[in-house]
Order: structure tokens, then C-alpha cells, then sequence
């Protein structure tokens, strides 16, 4: 009822029944990607049908024909530009199937290009208002695969189901209002079911304008909801259409009804693990950023929560950073692997935070295992205690505006990291070959200092001014080979601009990832030794992907400069704002004679 | 006539599908008929036929908004209209299948430059019947952004409609809509292509009445006339309606008593 647009002429409205609809079980079966086809995608580089290489999200290829001896002789085979005037952040994975790459761009547009060839089959570009509130640059992610259709979300908080074949609308479902702050950038997850088949599940964002962050789970053919669920404790989820279970204990952890507008948005997507049958989201920081409003911990935000995709309930949630004060908007993935300790074999996942820690959680319970600062000279906690807790240093939280003698700015701080954070949402990853995991991070800081603030629909819910430092002289983006059992850094690769490219490591030995600077670079993954570059011509700020096709491995990533970087810098943008922008697809492998070498 | 018998039966071999060359000369002299014909009008024989009523303004009073009327009451068994705009940098405007429906529609089109504006009425036999006019315009009619975009808030009107039934002797009535809609060609710089595709009527019951499939180049806010013959019970009509993003339209119009009754 709720798409259907009303009409003058009379009061009455009648709904349009989707048709055609079939049992669970089977559908998206027939045709193109199955869920066996997602769930198996990590351990078959013929295609990539998920966002992060498998939804565990290790980012790891089993491939190997490129390797640290021969990546030196890697060369494009095409590039394909995303067109127009709209050459902003472009932060997209592409997937690939059956020789067809499907990627995503700034303003929510989707295309599909032939492998073979380069050239676009189809294009669609969402409709998108005049209105819409995206908080950090009109980026989007990724897509997902079923079936006959390929999902993406958009600026505007709808859902997209688009043919396959044809980039012709499927279906098309509205997540949240646009209006009240909510917009979404993230790849959807699909994931299986044994009651209602694979379902598509989605987050949001919103997390600067007080909205209430969320995971909805919606049928692939329909688009139909089937749950939501809340972060912010205090909020009904939903389930079958109607309420299922309130999320933890209302003012629990939060005053008053500042619960109402919480932030805690889901704003990266989810992985999930097949071993578990969980799905794992990050939630972002709480509304507003001045925490001397909302005393307490502000459950679920900065946290990861654990969800199960049968009834959308709860079954774990990890804080990160209780009653979050400086942006720690503890969004990251929490990436699943095989944690060998002490003779043991456990299932563990690993997430490095906004906050600057690495943390090793057992991921059927969300036992904390260990953390381990992966930036230097963090200032706002000295460290993480036995059970998870940080240990805050209370000098570094940014003062209350009370207690300023106009009441209008609080006492500034400076304070390690900066909100951009240790790690923002560029995902790391996760070497099966090596054991090590492969994290983009950042090394700045912020003076940050706290405003009075009262929520308006639609309009920035922050009261927090900031503005961000460096604080190496050659350097801020690092990239670090961490090794989860110690949390030693193995090897740092350092880089002058912020890094803000997700990971990709292969069982060639290599880790790759771009930079702001335009590279796409590979390095050694056991010593970060750089094998091999090469100048996309505008930066990179997205994740690569790399898969066989016709008996021969390729590469691609997406280039064009933009993300929060040079929205929110600060001092920063010395070092970014001579970069230009850009919006295209590079394409690379090994000329053939040389694939021996 | 021993050579005239030898070649019929090779001509008969050729005369299965419409070839490039079985086409009749264009009356209108356009340097694209051949393309529009093969693209446009496929698989039976095409003939310029005085039954159908083209009905075109000479000189576009509006590039945005030429009024477009086309009336095959004169042929039996209609099964599609097709209309399209020879130089207009997309083609087709409508495919209008009458159904129970009068094989009548009114629309109005965006024209970029003069042109030659066709109707093709394909009968049951698979025949496309032929009407075309020349209309002089002046140019941009497909490449400006829709007037909707000067206004921040635009979507919020989208789909809303408006829409009257007027009825005449015995089972005639008449069908007028207007519907909010940009029609964005995706032509105009920075504007996606956004566009309402599918229409359908149906009685209140759910019969299908007629359907069409309109295009890129129908006018911004389509307004769109039928005819239709309906019984003299029937009290409502249900339109349906469908755009390129998805967006559901679906409204009910009150349909008044036949005149004399």
C-alpha cells in the first residue's frame, strides 16, 4: 500500500497486488546467481557474487596465477568510464557473473559491462530527489545478486530489484523516509533461511540526523519485509508484519526518550557466516555527538550485534565504545575466520574500530578474546580491560557546554584517533595463506569540543564542532599486516594521503589496495614490500576484486576520488584537494606471454 | 503471359514478410521512413490508408506540447496504434492496444525539431495502416528539463491524476486522464531518464478495457483520451499504471449514467 501513490480524482486508493509470486523454497532457483552459488563464493573465483569475496567478508582469493614474482607485468585490458557530470566518491565493489561486471557509482547508479569487451550493456540511474541528506559524499557500495536480478540501494532509502538482463525495475521498495535523514550506500547481504528461503537484508543510514539505525530483512522476489529490527534499545522490531520483541530494556542505557532518535546506524551492511547462521551488523555512533545528553552506554550503538536471519532477533552485541563521545562510529566489519590459539581452533571475528583497536571476538557469542591498538598515540582510552571494557581517559572527553561559562562550547580536546577514525568503513582483509589481516587505516587526530543541540526531523543532530589533524609529518594513511593471536603489526605500508580503499589479499601472495593518489598498488603480503602500481588517474577510495575467467585471472577496481575525506578533512585537505575526480572502472591482467614468467 | 505465369509464383515466394523494398513511397518524402517502417512497423504489409485520422496541430504552438489524436473507427478488428515522431531523437511515443476500447487515442508529445509525426493501425491480419502529418516546430521539445524540475518538491505530486469519464448516447463514454508525471527522456543534462510506462484500464471488475505502453517523448504530465463503449451498469473504472522506477499508480474513476437514461 505504502509505494502506491495516491490519486486527486478520488479518495480511494487501490493497491496493486504483486503477482507471480513463488513458495520460498524455490525461488530464485531457476536462473543466474543461487544462494549455494553466495554462500560457495569465497572458495569459486570463477565469479564474485557477494560484497567482500564470501560473506564472511575475508576479501581472500584462492587464486594464485598472479603472483609476487609475475604481478610486476600486470596490465589493463580496459578501462569504462561511469559517464556525466557525477563524478564524486566512487566507493563500489563490483560483482561478476558469467563474463557480465556488475558495478555501482556515485548518485545511485548501477551498470552492467561486458568482461570481454568493456562495453556497457546496460545502465539505470535512479530517480533520486532534490532532498536527499546523505552525511558523507553520495557514494554507494556495492550491489547484490539472486536469481535473474541484481540489488542495490540509494541515496533516497529505497531498495532496488533490477532484471538482470535488461537494468529494467523489478521492483522498487522504500527503506525509510529520505526526509527524515535516512539514506542508504551500503551492498545489500543475502542471506538463506530455512522458513522463508534467502532473504535480502539491508541497513541504513542516518546516524547525524537522530534517526534509529536498522536491519531490515525483505523477500528477494517482492521486495516484501519480512523483519526489522531496531538497534537502539527501547524499539519494537517487526516481524511477519507485525511487532516481534522490543530491543534490550527500555532507558536501560539511555535517558529520557533520547532512545527515540539514538543514531546506531547500520550504515556498512552486514557479513554472515554460514557456520553460525548469524549475520553481523556494525552500528554507528549515537545521536547527538555530545554525550553529556545521553548518560549511560547507548546500547546498541558503536557496537557489533548479531542477528539471526530466521526472526531478526538479537543473539549477541559487543560495545566497542560505550556512551561514545567523539564519533567512534563503530560501523566496521566484523570479519569471520578460524582463530588458531593455543592449540585451539576458535571461531573467531576480528574487527579493527573507528576507536582505533583491533578486536578478536568469539563470533557464536561475542565473547571478547582481545584488542590491540592498531593506530599510535591513541589518547581517549589507555586501553582495553579483560572484559572488553575500554579504559577511558576521562581528561579526553570533550566537556560538557554546561559547564562553559556562556554555556556555548564546551572544553576542546585533542583527541587520538580523529572521528574519520583508526579505520572507517574501507574493509580489511583477511589472509588465509598468511594468517594476517590486512587493515586500511588512518593516523590523525581531532580537537573536538561539544555544542548545545535539540533534534529537528531531517536537519544535522550533532552538536559537536571538530576539525582534524595530522599527527605524522609524512604521512597519514598506513596500511598494516595485523596478526589477530598477538595483535602485532607485522608490517606497515605508509602513505601520504588518508587511505580510504578496501583490501584485497589472494593466495599469489599478495595484497592489493588504492590510494587517494590514483595508485592501485600490490605489495608482498609478508613483508608490504610494494611489487607493482599502477595510476588509475583519479583516487581510489573502493575495494578490489579479482577473478578467473577463460583460464585467466583478472583484476578490477573502481577509481574516483571523493568519500568523507575531502567533505570533512579539516586540516587534511592540503594534502587531498589538488586530487581530481574521476568515475571508472580499470580492468587488469597478465599479458599472456608473461603469465609464466 | 507464359512469362507472366512463370514469375508469379516467385513473387508469391517474396511477398511473405515486408521487405525494404515491397514498401510504399513515403508520402511525406522523409529521409527516414525506411528505418521507422523496419523499426517500428514490423512483420505485415504497410499501407498509407485514408481511414486512419491523423489529427496534428501544422505548426507546434508548444514544442512540449503537441496535441497528437488518432481515430481508426473506420477499420474493424484494431489491434495496436503505434505512434512515432521521425526526428525526434527517440522515436516512439506510444503503442496503444484498444482492446475493448475504440481504437481511438488522444495524446500529446514533445517534439525536438519539424517533423513528421505517423500513426500505424496494425488490423488482426497483421496489416499496418498508415497516417502521417508534417509538423513544423521549433526546436528543444526533448532535451529541456521537464518544468516539474523547477519546483524542489516536485516528487511530491508525482502520480497524482486527474481523470473524468463524460458519457454520450446509449454506451458511448469518453475517458480523459492526466497524470503528474515529469516524462524526463534522459536527454536533458544530469536528469536520468524517468518516464510512466505502462497504463491499463479495466472495468471495476477487473476486465481488462485497453492498455498502451507509452515513451520517452509522451508530453510531461501525460493526458491521454479513449473511448470506450461500456455497459450501462458499469459505475467505475480502474486505472493502473506503472514508471520506470517502479512507482505503482492505481486509482478508480467514477464513471456517470449514460445520457437519456
Amino acid at each position: 500500500m505504502k509505494s502506491v501513490r495516491h490519486f486527486l480524482a478520488t479518495a480511494s486508493v487501490l493497491a496493486v497486488a504483486t503477482t507471480g509470486l513463488v513458495a520460498p523454497t524455490t525461488m530464485a532457483q531457476s536462473a543466474g546467481v543461487t544462494i549455494d552459488d553466495i554462500m560457495n563464493d569465497a572458495t569459486t573465483p570463477q565469479d564474485v557474487v557477494t560484497y567482500g569475496l564470501g560473506t564472511q567478508g575475508q576479501r581472500f582469493s584462492p587464486l594464485d596465477e598472479v603472483n609476487a614474482t609475475n604481478v610486476k607485468n600486470l596490465v589493463p585490458v580496459w578501462a569504462f568510464s561511469f559517464g556525466g557530470e557525477k563524478q564524486r566518491g566512487q566507493e563500489a565493489q563490483p560483482l561478476v557473473k558469467d563474463g557480465v561486471m556488475y558495478v555501482t557509482a556515485s548518485y545511485s547508479r548501477i551498470y552492467a559491462v561486458d568482461i570481454k569487451t568493456g562495453e556497457e550493456l546496460w545502465q539505470y540511474d535512479a530517480r533520486l530527489p532534490d532532498g536527499i541528506l546523505p552525511c558523507c559524499d553520495v557514494v554507494n557500495r556495492g550491489a547484490a545478486i539472486l536469481g535473474d536480478k541484481v540489488f542495490f540501494s540509494t541515496l533516497d532509502a529505497q531498495l532496488v530489484a533490477l532484471d538482470a538482463k535488461t537494468g529494467k525495475v523489478v521492483w522498487r521498495k522504500k527503506l525509510a523516509n529520505y526526509q527524515d535523514g535516512y539514506s542508504n550506500t551500503a551492498a545489500p547481504l543475502i542471506v538463506p533461511t530455512k522458513k522463508y528461503g534467502p532473504l535480502i537484508l539491508t541497513g541504513n543510514s542516518g546516524g547525524e540526523f537522530g534517526i534509529v539505525g536498522e536491519v531490515q530483512a525483505r523477500n528477494p522476489e517482492n521486495g516484501e519485509l519480512v523483519w526489522s529490527r531496531p538497534t537502539i534499545e527501547g524499539n519494537m522490531g517487526t516481524l511477519d508484519g507485525k511487532e516481534s520483541t522490543m530491543t534490550g530494556t527500555k532507558n536501560e542505557s539511555w535517558p529520557g526518550d533520547m532512545w527515540q532518535t539514538g543514531g546506531g546506524a547500520t550504515w556498512l551492511g552486514g557479513t554472515y557466516d554460514q557456520g553460525t547462521g548469524l549475520a553481523y551488523f556494525g552500528t554507528s555512533n549515537p545521536s547527538p555527538w555530545n554525550s553529556h545528553l545521553r548518560p549511560g552506554d547507548n546500547k546498541w550503538t558503536s557496537s557489533r550485534i548479531a542477528i539471526d536471519p530466521e526472526n531478526g532477533e538479537i543473539k549477541w552485541g559487543f560495545q566497542t565504545t560505550p556512551h561514545d563521545g567523539w564519533d567512534f562510529d563503530g560501523v566496521n566489519e566484523l570479519i569471520s575466520f578460524d582463530l588458531e590459539k593455543d592449540g585451539q581452533t576458535i571461531k573467531a571475528g576480528a574487527t579493527a574500530d573507528r576507536n582505533g583497536f583491533f578486536y578478536v571476538l568469539d563470533r557464536t557469542d561475542g565473547k571478547f578474546i582481545s584488542a590491540s591498538p592498531f593506530v599510535k598515540n591513541i589518547t581517549w582510552a589507555k586501553g582495553i580491560d579483560e572484559n572488553g571494557r575500554p579504559i577511558y581517559n576521562d581528561d579526553n572527553r570533550p566537556g560538557d557546554p554546561k559547564e562553559a561559562a556562556d554555556g556555548k562550547k564546551g572544553k576542546a580536546v585533542f583527541a587520538v584517533p580523529s572521528f574519520l577514525g583508526g579505520k572507517n568503513w574501507m574493509p580489511m582483509a583477511y589472509s588465509q595463506k598468511t594468517s594476517l589481516f590486512y587493515v586500511p587505516s588512518n593516523e590523525w587526530g581531532m580537537d573536538i569540543w561539544n555544542e548545545p543541540i535539540t533534534y529537528k526531523k531531517g536537519a544535522a543532530y550533532l552538536g559537536a564542532g571538530f576539525t582534524i589533524k595530522p599527527i605524522f609529518e609524512d604521512h597519514i594513511g598506513s596500511l598494516k599486516a595485523i596478526d589477530p593471536v598477538t595483535g602485532e603489526t607485522k608490517w606497515e605500508y605508509k602513505n601520504k594521503a588518508p587511505l580510504w580503499g578496501g583490501v584485497l589479499t589472494t593466495a599469489g601472495g599478495l595484497v592489493f589496495t588504492g590510494t587517494p593518489e590514483g595508485y592501485l598498488k600490490a605489495f608482498n603480503d609478508k613483508t608490504g614490500e610494494v611489487l607493482w602500481q599502477f595510476n588509475t588517474g583519479s583516487g581510489i577510495v573502493s575495494s578490489p576484486i579479482t577473478w578467473e575467467q577463460d583460464g585467466e585471472q583478472w583484476l578490477a577496481v573502481v577509481s574516483g576520488w571523493g568519500g568523507a575525506v575531502p567533505l570533512w578533512g579539516g586540516e587534511v585537505a592540503k594534502l587531498v584537494n589538488h586530487i581530481n575526480q574521476g568515475g571508472s572502472v580499470w580492468v587488469f591482467k597478465l599479458p599472456k606471454q608473461s603469465a609464466s614468467n | 503471359m507464359r512469362n507472366i505465369f512463370a514469375i508469379l509464383p516467385l513473387s508469391l515466394l517474396l511477398s511473405g514478410p515486408a521487405l525494404a523494398t515491397d514498401l510504399p513511397a513515403d508520402p511525406l518524402g522523409s529521409v527516414m521512413w525506411e528505418s521507422m517502417a523496419r523499426t517500428y512497423y514490423p512483420g505485415g504489409k504497410i499501407i498509407f490508408d485514408d481511414r486512419v485520422k491523423l489529427m496534428v496541430p501544422q505548426a507546434a504552438e508548444d514544442q512540449f506540447f503537441v496535441p497528437v489524436t488518432v481515430d481508426a473507427g473506420a477499420l474493424a478488428d484494431v489491434e495496436e496504434i503505434v505512434v512515432v515522431a521521425d526526428f525526434n531523437p527517440i522515436q516512439r511515443a506510444l503503442s496503444f492496444k484498444p482492446g475493448d476500447a475504440e481504437p481511438y487515442i488522444g495524446l500529446r508529445l514533445k517534439v525536438e525539431q519539424s517533423t513528421p509525426i505517423r500513426a500505424g493501425v496494425r488490423t488482426a491480419d497483421g496489416v499496418w495502416h498508415m497516417a502521417g502529418r508534417i509538423i513544423e516546430a521549433a526546436g528543444g521539445g526533448c532535451t529541456a528539463p521537464a518544468q516539474a524540475h523547477t519546483n524542489a518538491n516536485w516528487m511530491a505530486t508525482l502520480g497524482k491524476t486527474r481523470a473524468r469519464v463524460v458519457r454520450g448516447q446509449g454506451e458511448e463514454a469518453r475517458i480523459t486522464l492526466r497524470i503528474r508525471h515529469p516524462m524526463d527522456t534522459g536527454l536533458a543534462d544530469g536528469i536520468p531518464v524517468f518516464y510512466l510506462h505502462d497504463l491499463a484500464i479495466s472495468t471495476a471488475e477487473g476486465q481488462a478495457v485497453a492498455s498502451l505502453e507509452a515513451y520517452e517523448p509522451v508530453s510531461e504530465n501525460p493526458t491521454f483520451t479513449f473511448k470506450a463503449k461500456l455497459a450501462g451498469g458499469e459505475t467505475a473504472l480502474a486505472v493502473s499504471g506503472r514508471d520506470t522506477e517502479g512507482n505503482r499508480y492505481a486509482m478508480s474513476i467514477p464513471v456517470p449514467a449514460p445520457v437519456g437514461n
